[in-house]
């Protein structure tokens, strides 16, 4: 495991390209994945330091997820990025990406980030739950249900 | 996506810069002695390392002094990239960048002081920095100073040799002090 962090460019360096990745896929525009880059490492920034031993990807994720819901309450929109959910695509020629996504978009928010932070960014159930504040066993409820939902609907 | 990664990063930087949240800016070099890592703080060089990163130690002091906001920008340091790349090319024998030595201890710091006036192309022994630091019989003391200097090059430890006009140590390889000095056409540690 590497050190803690020591400076802002450490933690940017270490975890921006992933953190980047994830606004995309559940913001789904360019300009917003932008901005909840931006705003998350700012909050990051502001909140330092990120807390010990190697915990501050989950912290960053959960900086992240936390204003991507502020913001669909808000703004009451979000699309997921369908290129960029190949990964979590199920192996059927009868279901299109553009039917993941879909089913995707009407998930909650937090089932959405839940989902997402799993099947596509591959993240362990442990980081998952600090992310969405939430026990282990609560994230693995919310990624199954979660899934339930998606799969229900490209049925 | 690294296009857009970065795009949206100097944004960010832009932004904390704002908020007054980064004090230190660095980047990596390109050099003939390999990668040179170089940070850039409010009064001028704070670090010079080589390698592609920097020592954890360096970190530390960078952080005791000047806080967390240490950030990649490139910019910040066109100007010391631009005397390094003349140096190396024999157009340079003083370098006219601030050096900024905060957090040192008052001992390094005179060290380093007397050690920045050896003119370009001559040489000191540990002995006389010692003397010129204000303890003839700290040469030892001085050699420690000298191996953790943060700014080598810019400063250059490298002009420092033993009584015997030996090369000794360089925190960067006795190779690297080598070329340093062949770069200046300095005339120490032959063997005959």
């Amino acid at each position: 495991m590497q050190n803690d962090p020591l400076t802002f460019g450490q933690l940017l360096e270490r975890h921006e390209r992933e953190l980047f990745a994830y606004a995309l896929r559940i913001s789904g525009q360019r300009a917003d994945a932008e901005d909840l880059y931006q705003d998350t490492f700012l909050a990051a920034f502001r909140a330092w330091p990120p807390p010990r031993r190697g915990n501050e990807r989950a912290w960053l994720y959960r900086i992240a997820t936390n204003r991507a819901i502020d913001r669909e309450r808000r703004a009451k929109r979000v699309v997921a990025n369908v290129e960029d959910l190949v990964l979590a695509a199920p192996e059927r020629d009868d279901v299109t990406l553009a039917d993941l996504a879909g089913a995707i978009e009407t998930l909650p928010a937090g089932q959405r980030a839940a989902f997402v932070l799993r099947k596509v960014q591959g993240l362990p159930y442990v980081e998952i739950a600090v992310a969405l504040e939430c026990t282990e066993q609560a994230a693995r409820a919310r990624v199954s249900e979660a899934l339930k939902k998606v799969k229900a609907a490209v049925a | 996506m690294d296009v857009a990664v970065g795009e949206a990063r100097e944004r960010l930087l832009a932004r904390a810069k704002k908020e007054g949240l980064t004090t230190i800016g660095y980047d990596v070099l390109g050099s003939p002695l390999g990668p040179l890592w170089v940070a850039i703080g409010p009064k001028g060089v704070t670090t010079i390392h080589y390698g592609s990163e920097p020592s954890e130690s360096e970190l530390r002091r960078l952080v005791r002094v000047y806080g967390p906001g240490v950030v990649p920008d490139p910019k910040r340091s066109s100007a010391l990239a631009r005397e390094l790349d003349q140096y190396f090319n024999g157009r340079r024998h003083e370098f006219d960048v601030e050096v900024d030595l905060s957090g040192l201890t008052p001992f390094q710091t005179k060290v380093l002081v007397a050690t920045a006036k050896i003119p370009f192309g001559s040489v000191s022994t540990y002995g006389q920095i010692a003397r010129r630091a204000g303890n003839e019989k700290a040469s030892r003391a001085a050699g420690g100073a000298l191996n953790h200097n943060p700014i080598p090059i810019v400063v250059p430890c490298h002009r420092v040799v033993g009584s015997n006009g030996a090369l000794v140590g360089y925190a960067g390889g006795l190779d690297t002090k080598r070329r340093l000095l062949a770069i200046e056409g300095a005339e120490v540690g032959r063997r005959h």
